[in-house]
């Protein structure tokens, strides 16, 4: 009987240490902020910043399941933004399917590169990141580009909230409990031993990528009509915040069984809080990265198996 | 005998790792000039109480002298210099460097002149080395991921040697070799016997180690149960200590029959690829085919290109109806099943839980539209793992916890779940105790018995021999000699077709 409890202990550990950083958060800045962390204005902030972190990272769940980075994304945000502030020059309701297509093209691109090209995920998307970059500024023309002022009205607190419904449950259930997302993780655990099963690992690496596409697509058309404006700058901390998110949540870089969704959403919960917190005490979004950077090494380093973490491979 | 002084003394020796005892109070004893063999079935803790004495895990409890002297090391480098070295069971060099660098690896220094590495100088030592051992066909300015398993095992061997140890550990290597590789290993514990140092053999092969071993202890479950003089040396006693219980001599097919049908569910083509050569034939219904030869004769890669893993150069692969099989995505349509030599690598996803491994090939049968419900699952699961009697402490628990012997059978119920009908088996009992292996004996028999058929591809003649309805030897990727199961087939006769 001891040993089954002392390895249910263990387990019990790994589950509630996302929660636990959560709660400390959540304590730290409620304190720090002097209670003005659970304001109904604050707590809609939240929700604004929040929902970035948690329909990312939602995607990014599939992409880590298969061992696979990706550090396009914020950058592939920016450009299908500036793409969808285009579009809705010429008629708003294009924006949405120039965003999402835009977004799908960019990552597919990339996809392919890496699947057909043998060139690994992380340099891949690097690259993609420098060369998205330059892209935003050349369909920008080197400035900000306004959207008509009518979509600023479309960003409702009925569409975010249902957006993140939508997320999070059609997340969970693809991720858990579907033959999609299952073999996703068995792809991250052994990519050899899924191909000798007859997965075919090529198609749910572009699939990963095509629907983290979609995704980075799907932001930059909400950053569209929440801000009203395509920049260079759209997205910029969107990357960082989503993998923070992912560790934060204890989801493993290496991929495979651990990945659990779960730990996707308490895990942008954490950022997102973190995030507002930091904001409510007046840090700029310079001093806000840094903090974000550190956490990023120190979740790194305290939590995680690396022993089979493969970045690089 | 006995009367020698003593070299090695280890008492009550403790190690778990978790909650998995696998050494409970073992101790042992080592004279000088003794080649002591190391018996048990898999988890009795061989390799965990040898790699405890190399220094490469640390125990928990129990103390060690050498020569009388408490034994403490750090590392293994520390064991090295006190003259204990091991070749562990699993590969521990690195490919990219040439066979010298791996054979001096860590002791670079003896060859540095004023900082600089004298490559020449490493290199002639390294043939010396090589050559010392009757290794002389490897040369040692190769890079050692041209070699093939063989050979690196060999380096291996030579690299321990040059350290000119006083008690050499061999962990399972002889599985990984052929016939001369053997001899050569064989040897070289002679003259280490010869000049008054000590070997500790680990085998599987009762047979090698009666033959090799003055004597031979005999661990159970972590725990000690007998040490044998080689004058008390008997088979079946032998495996009566190891299992703790009457274990039949004869685990392999009674018959002398051979399939008589005729039906062709798999065949291969003039198929050329890496290794292989114009190889052509024909896998009948309920039939065991045998493969057998050296290592490196391409046995492993007719497995590996028969499930449309590797696409053939020329030639082709086909199942019964005339599909041509490209891929593991092909073969398994036609409801093929290839488990693999290297069977942690490419066909259990060891860092997955039971249940995922077992369910992943039968995702189509087991799901509800596109979801996978855990009922579901766990059902299936229950069903094969109940079947093949794995030993796990729940569905939950990740594949690389279980032993060699469990791992197999994991991979076995992933096919039978997965309703396979041609079965490509490589190396199924290698690393596998008496036990399980008897198992998988029986199971080869239920399927044969249903008019499934089985590829089975064996470094070992006796199993070929003793399973096969048709045994096909490779030599050099080319077949060299088929023959039909007869009981006056023996080992010898077939070595000559290998070598």
């Amino acid at each position: 009987m001891s040993k089954i409890a002392e390895k249910s202990k263990n387990v019990n550990l790994q589950i509630a240490f996302p929660f636990l950083g959560l709660a400390a958060v959540l304590l730290f800045f409620q304190i720090a902020t002097g209670g003005r962390l659970f304001t109904s204005q604050n707590l809609k902030a939240v929700l604004n910043d929040g929902l970035y972190i948690i329909i990312g990272a939602a995607g990014y769940a599939f992409m880590f399941a298969m061992g696979l980075l990706d550090f396009s994304i914020g950058a592939n945000m920016a450009v299908s933004c500036a793409v969808a502030c285009l579009a809705a020059k010429i008629n708003p309701w294009l924006s949405i399917p120039a965003a999402i297509l835009t977004g799908m093209f960019l990552a597919g691109i990339l996809g392919t590169i890496h699947v057909k090209g043998n060139v690994n995920a992380f340099i891949t998307t690097l690259a993609g990141q420098f060369i998205f970059k330059g892209l935003v500024l050349i369909v920008l023309n080197n400035s900000v580009q306004q959207a008509p002022l009518v979509m600023l009205k479309w960003f409702t607190l009925p569409l975010k909230i249902s957006l993140l419904l939508v997320t999070v449950i059609v997340g969970y259930l693809v991720f858990e409990y579907s033959v999609y997302g299952k073999t996703c993780k068995l792809i991250g655990s052994c990519e050899e031993a899924a191909r000798q099963t007859g997965i075919q690992v090529g198609k749910y690496k572009m699939c990963g990528f095509l629907v983290m596409g979609a995704i980075a697509g799907l932001l930059g058309f909400i950053s569209l009509i929440r801000t009203g404006t395509a920049s260079s700058q759209t997205g910029s901390s969107l990357m960082m915040n989503v993998l923070n998110a992912a560790l934060l949540g204890g989801l493993p870089l290496s991929g495979g069984p651990t990945t659990k969704f779960r730990g996707v959403i308490v895990g942008s919960l954490t950022m997102s809080f973190l995030t507002s917190g930091m904001t409510i005490m007046g840090y700029n979004v310079n001093t806000q990265q840094l903090v974000k950077g550190a956490i990023f090494l120190i979740a790194i380093s305290i939590s995680f198996d690396r022993k089979n973490m493969k970045v690089i491979k | 005998m006995g009367q020698q002084e003593l070299l090695l003394k280890v008492e009550n020796m403790y190690k778990s790792f978790g909650i998995t005892k696998a050494l409970k109070g073992v101790s042992i004893q080592l004279r000088k000039g003794q080649i002591l063999g190391l018996i048990g079935e898999n988890g009795s803790g061989k390799s965990t109480l040898t790699s405890i004495v190399a220094a490469i895990q640390s125990a928990d409890e129990g103390a060690m002298f050498l020569e009388g002297q408490p034994y403490q090391p750090k590392n293994s480098v520390e064991a090295n210099q006190k003259g204990i070295c091991m070749i562990l069971q699993e590969k521990g060099t690195f490919d990219t460097l040439t066979v010298a660098k791996n054979i001096f690896v860590g002791k670079e220094n003896l060859f540095c002149k004023y900082g600089m590495l004298d490559n020449k100088a490493m290199n002639k030592a390294a043939q010396e080395a090589l050559d010392s051992v009757g290794a002389d066909d490897i040369k040692a300015t190769m890079p050692l991921g041209k070699l093939n398993f063989e050979d690196r095992k060999l380096v291996e061997v030579a690299r321990a040697i040059y350290m000119k140890p006083k008690i050499l550990v061999v962990d399972e290597t002889t599985t990984a070799l052929s016939r001369n590789g053997r001899n050569i290993l064989y040897n070289i514990m002679k003259k280490m016997k010869s000049d008054g140092n000590s070997v500790i053999f680990i085998s599987h092969d009762i047979d090698e180690l009666m033959e090799t071993c003055d004597t031979l202890t005999i661990l159970r479950d972590g725990a000690y149960i007998d040490t044998l003089k080689e004058e008390q040396f008997d088979a079946a006693n032998i495996r009566r200590l190891m299992v703790g219980r009457e274990v039949e001599e004869n685990y392999y097919r009674n018959d002398w029959e051979s399939c008589q049908n005729k039906e062709v569910v798999m065949s291969m083509e003039h198929v050329s690829a890496k290794g292989l050569r114009e190889i052509s034939f024909e896998l009948h219904k309920g039939e065991i085919l045998g493969f057998g030869g050296l290592a490196d004769c391409g046995i492993h890669m007719l497995g590996s290109v028969a499930f449309g893993n590797i696409e053939p150069d020329l030639g082709v692969v086909k199942a019964g109806d005339g599909t041509v099989i490209g891929s593991p995505r092909d073969a398994m349509k036609k409801k093929i099943a290839y488990i693999s030599k290297n069977r942690d690598q490419e066909s259990l996803m060891v860092s997955s839980s039971i249940k995922d491994n077992i369910c992943c090939a039968s995702y189509p049968i087991i799901r509800s539209g596109p979801f996978l419900w855990p009922k579901a699952e766990n059902e299936f699961m229950n069903r094969w793992a109940d079947e093949l009697q794995i030993k796990m402490q729940g569905p939950g628990q990740y594949v690389m916890e279980l032993s060699g012997g469990n791992k197999q059978k994991v991979a076995l119920a992933k096919w039978l779940g997965f309703g396979a009908d041609i079965f490509i088996l490589d190396c199924p009992t290698r690393g596998i105790d008496i036990g399980v292996k008897s198992n998988i004996y029986s199971l080869m028999e239920e399927l044969r018995a249903q008019g499934k058929s089985v590829i089975l591809i064996s470094e070992e003649l006796p199993e070929i021999i003793g399973m096969s309805d048709r045994t096909i030897i490779l030599k050099d990727g080319s077949v060299n000699g088929e023959f039909k199961r007869e009981d006056k087939l023996t080992e010898a006769f077939l070595i000559d077709y290998m070598v």
